[in-house]
């Protein structure tokens, strides 16, 4: 696996606009960017409505899956290539679930939407019609995911990689601040966690950083061991964290990497968890 | 806003959805202007020191854009298509909303 295997430039979307076999996503938590202007022949998925269960804190099921595919006109052996706002924040979540129920043949447009609109791409208000197909998933990928008792269990003896901002890292914050701050959950983070935000494997447009740089962030910067301890990353909800997820599993091509979505809104309200304030020790 | 969202909507989040005062609240918000108009194609970034990136939002249709900050001081820069940029320090604080204007 390798940088080109999985991202790709606006120059390939576009010139990949309305091909058979390729079907464009734009993924987002609100999606009313999508319904103001999209890539020409995209469609949308809601990350909220369409990927998480409506009852249970947890993902869609795997039927659920295959029916929002089928619903949407994504087959099997589509090449499903995934951009959004937030700095593809969803867009990488989607990838990550995309890839949990098997998908293989799934890449991610480098920017996403914001390097599409400061280039002054084309949007358009046209929504495709895709006939529907019968869509089969594969069983959860478990190698992908982390959940709590793992997370509790790996303190000290994972890398563990808060990719919140600082202020969210030392608990000075509960939530981004482009959010109002909540007062449900203990602020801090996780003990023997390194704070690598999001934001440092990213340009100022969006794209990601190169191969050398990533490695010389998390290794040298952070001081991670990358090669010798497996990794989970985490953040608020798991959608920053898929996005350091993409960055480490992906792109730099590290075998065990997890996202731990549950992320501080789970572990910030557990009973009894220890919790660490201010810098990393 | 809940725990169950995090992104960042056009124009940033209203300070309607703030629960109680916004006493506990460093609201800095703003419109992004070229030649009188609203941009409501664009970026607006809350840096802190050194450069370190805090948030962003996308403008919205009225230029407008709204951070829930941290007390302090901070840089806000704009990024808009053709490659327009701005840039002005804010300072923020619990209990106020600081408002600025930029203009690209």
């Amino acid at each position: 696996m390798s940088r080109s295997d999985v991202l790709v430039d606006a120059d390939w979307a576009e010139a990949h606009i309305g091909q058979p076999g390729v079907v464009i996503v734009e993924v987002d938590e609100d999606t009313s960017a999508y319904d103001k202007g999209h890539i020409p022949s995209a469609i949308k998925i809601d990350w909220k409505k369409d990927l998480q269960d409506p009852v249970r804190r947890d993902f869609v099921d795997k039927t659920g899956f295959e029916n929002l595919l089928s619903e949407r006109g994504i087959a099997n052996d589509d090449t499903v290539l995934l951009y959004g706002g937030n700095n593809n924040w969803f867009a990488a979540y989607a990838y990550w679930y995309f890839r949990l129920y098997g998908h293989d043949k799934v890449l991610l447009l480098d920017g996403g939407r914001k390097k599409w609109e400061l280039d002054s791409r084309e949007l358009t208000r046209d929504v495709p019609e895709r006939p529907r197909t019968s869509y089969t998933a594969k069983e959860q990928d478990a190698s992908l995911r982390a959940l709590r008792d793992e997370v509790v269990a790996a303190i000290g003896k994972r890398n563990l990689v808060d990719v919140r901002s600082p202020d969210e890292f030392t608990g000075r914050l509960l939530a981004p601040a482009h959010l109002p701050q909540e007062q449900a959950q203990r602020a801090g983070h996780i003990p023997t966690a390194r704070n690598v935000p999001w934001s440092k494997a990213a340009n100022e447009d969006g794209t990601f950083r190169s191969d050398d740089e990533l490695k010389t962030l998390y290794a040298d910067e952070a001081g991670l061991d990358l090669a010798g301890r497996d990794t989970i990353a985490y953040c608020r909800i798991g959608e920053r964290s898929a996005h350091t997820w993409f960055v480490l599993h992906e792109l730099l091509g590290l075998p065990n990497v997890k996202n731990y979505d549950g992320s501080w809104t789970e572990y910030g309200s557990l009973v009894g968890v220890p919790i660490e304030l201010g810098e990393a020790r | 806003m809940t725990a169950d969202g995090c992104g960042a909507p056009a124009g940033g989040v209203s300070v309607s959805t703030v629960a109680g005062s916004l006493g506990t609240q460093a609201v800095v918000e703003g419109r992004v202007t070229l030649q009188g108009e609203p941009v409501g194609t664009g970026y607006a970034r809350l840096l802190g020191s050194g450069d370190e990136f805090v948030a962003e939002v996308p403008l919205g249709d009225d230029g407008g854009f709204r951070f829930f900050a941290a007390p302090g001081s901070w840089t806000l820069r704009v990024l808009a298509p053709g490659g327009l940029r701005a840039e002005q320090a804010v300072q923020a604080d619990y209990g106020q909303v600081t408002k600025i204007e930029v203009a690209l």
